[in-house]
């Protein structure tokens, strides 16, 4: 696709024998919510930093409307990063470090002082506006970081690891803040997070990163129904996996029962999986289980059954809503049969 | 008192009282002469001998001492000019250094090697250099005299303060839109600034009182002497009041200096 907003082309980065990046290449749209999910240690900064122009590329090409960027210094590039560190100026106020952007380019004073005033106001920090970053908590750091970035209404701006530092509550929070204020401004984010969660809140496309490269891009639906790897589908979500091998009736589990698939990936199947909120009690789906409950894990809206079978060596999960957990009162012990149907039923290769 | 509880376990109260008499012991070695300097330059008779009343009189002599004041112009001339220099180049060749610190430990060596080898050998090398040059000498040779050391001093105060610092905000700047030269102007000399001065009030105080690299760069004649070489000159006839006088005050722009430095940079002296 040659009309894309952002065109990363085969983009590699090598340190030494390190291959952080390894011959990645997406298209990015116009104000699109993209994250960057992967592992600890899977290339994400990196791939941030060489578009926010703090790596040289090893090879490939960075493309934004049309033009070139690689070889743009960070300074000349229309392209705004947020530190996962915050590095906010300590010796600036927090008004100070927001305007320096706009000073940089050259605006007019009063043009800098109404457009300071102004996210002051969108990020709800107007009455600290005259405060030193440790004079701040984690939370309004990481609003100001936000701000010195987005004031410069960048074409893309890009977030590494935004929420990171902060407290599971105000993550959630910052997480719709964040989608406000990108639909708000009209620019394209990038966020790179290493939590799936976040990452399917925020996201309106996610590339899944491992070892440099890229695993699978989509939608958060796309990734969290029909994942291309076990990784994927391990690294989204819950999911149960069930041994099997591949035989002339199609996939066999342990217990010699067949388990019918519509979503076989690759070749050579030799692993069954399915999400715990496809199960069903009962014997009324085309593929069933019968196992023990050994746990119960009570999370509010809904109740995780740890079922063990002879399917596989770890429990199958199960998720039931407090609704039909309250009927159906399962208990420690208790046998039970679960069934799930063959469209959501997924193979991977071993 | 914390003292005596924060001390090692076995100190009992008895060490306890004999490491106090040392430590009052060595501080009386250190502190009297110069209590003595101090309470003689305002002894009214002027003698060392008998304590005659209290009076700044030698205070006002040396004001009417065409000598002094003339070499108290050229100190502070070579002070200022010094420390400008060496303060602004200091701190460039530790931001510098340390930007490039795979370089490896043998640039800090070399850099830090002023400080270390002895005055009198830097005083001779010097003298030969500027000899070799045909420079003429004068007060611009102290000048840059002073500077070689100064730059040492400045540039080790300024790189402990670099140890803790951000680079980040480096980065930021940059991505912000900041020039390399707005960069150091607006984010890395400032968040330095305090270890800057710092290392400015050292080399101040080095240089007001230097006097063996003076003494030998200084070149021929009277016009270039500075007050440490005053000083030197005029106590080949004794110990006067007045050089009492001058060398309380000398003294106590030195630790004037000196304790506006230490509070500015907490993290001390080099080699602390
Ligand atoms: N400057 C560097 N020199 C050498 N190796 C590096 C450098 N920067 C990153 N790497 C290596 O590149 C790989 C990718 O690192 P990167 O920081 O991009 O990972 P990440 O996905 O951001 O991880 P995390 O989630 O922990 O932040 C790692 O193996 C890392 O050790
Ligand atoms: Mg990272």
């Amino acid at each position: 696709m040659s009309d894309a907003f952002l065109s990363i082309k085969d983009v590699n980065k090598t340190f030494g024998s390190v291959h952080a990046v390894d011959g990645v290449s997406l298209d990015i749209h116009e104000n699109e919510f993209f994250a960057l999910l992967g592992a600890s240690g899977s290339g994400k900064t990196t791939l941030l930093r060489m578009l926010a122009g703090f790596e040289d590329l090893s090879g490939g090409d960075v493309v934004l409307e049309g033009a070139s960027i690689a070889a743009l210094p960070p300074n000349r590039r229309p392209v705004n990063l947020m530190f996962q560190s915050y590095a906010l100026f300590p010796h600036m106020t927090v008004a100070q470090n927001i305007a320096y952007g706009l000073e940089m380019d050259r605006l007019p004073r009063a043009e800098i002082t109404s457009r300071v005033a102004e996210i002051l106001e969108v990020i709800q920090l107007g009455h600290l506006a005259k405060r030193k970053p440790d004079q701040l908590s984690g939370g309004q750091k990481q609003r100001v970081a936000l701000a010195r970035a987005l004031v410069k209404r960048p074409k893309v701006l890009l977030l590494d690891e935004p929420l990171g530092a902060l407290d599971k509550k105000l993550r959630s929070e910052m997480q719709l803040e964040l989608k406000r204020l990108q639909h708000e401004f009209g620019i394209t984010f990038i966020v790179v997070t290493h939590d799936q969660e976040e990452a399917l809140v925020m996201a309106d496309r996610i590339a899944i990163m491992r070892d440099g490269g890229l695993l699978q891009v989509g939608t958060p639906q796309d990734i969290y129904e029909a994942p291309e790897t076990r990784f994927a589908a391990d690294f989204i979500g819950v999911m149960n996996f069930l041994p099997v091998t591949a035989g002339d009736q199609g996939f066999v589990a342990r217990d010699g029962s067949v388990i019918l698939a519509d979503r076989v990936n690759g070749t050579g199947g030799a692993i069954a999986a399915v999400r715990p909120e496809r199960l069903v009690l009962g014997d009324r789906g085309q593929n069933t289980l019968r196992g023990t409950v050994t746990n119960t894990a009570y999370h509010g809206l809904d109740l995780l059954l740890h079922i063990t079978t002879r399917l596989s060596d770890t429990p199958v999960i199960a998720r039931m809503t407090a609704e039909m957990a309250d009927h159906l009162r399962p208990e420690m012990g208790q046998e039970i049969t679960l069934s799930w149907s063959a469209k959501d039923t997924h193979i991977f290769p071993a | 008192m914390p003292l005596a509880e924060s001390g090692p376990p076995m100190a009992d109260r008895n060490t306890f009282r004999l490491m106090l008499l040392i430590l009052g012991v060595v501080f009386a070695f250190l502190y009297i002469p110069i209590s003595v300097l101090v309470g003689l330059s305002f002894n009214e008779g002027g003698l060392p001998t008998a304590w005659t009343g209290f009076s700044t009189k030698w205070y006002g002599a040396l004001l009417e001492n065409d000598d002094i004041l003339k070499a108290a112009g050229n100190t502070l001339i070579v002070a200022v000019f010094s420390t400008l220099l060496s303060t602004i180049l200091g701190t460039l060749l530790a931001v510098g250094v340390e930007i490039r610190r795979r370089n490896g430990k043998w640039l800090e060596t070399v850099i830090f090697a002023p400080m270390i080898i002895p005055d009198i050998v830097l005083a001779i090398a010097l003298l030969s250099m500027f000899s070799l040059m045909g420079v003429k000498m004068g007060l611009h040779t102290i000048i840059v005299s002073h500077v070689v050391f100064n730059l040492a001093f400045v540039c080790a105060v300024v790189r402990a303060r670099l140890k803790s610092f951000d680079w980040s905000i480096v980065e930021a700047s940059a991505d912000l839109g900041g020039s390399t030269l707005n960069t150091l102007r607006r984010v890395v000399i400032p968040v330095l600034m305090p270890a800057i001065i710092a290392g400015a009030l050292l080399a101040f105080t080095l240089s007001v009182d230097e006097f063996i690299i003076a003494f030998f760069t200084a070149g021929a004649g009277r016009s270039s002497i500075t007050l440490p070489m005053q000083i030197f000159a005029m106590i080949r006839f004794g110990v006067t009041p007045e050089i009492n006088a001058l060398a309380t005050l000398v003294m106590s722009v030195s630790v004037v200096a000196l304790a506006l430095s230490q509070r500015l940079n907490k993290g001390g002296l080099p080699g602390q």
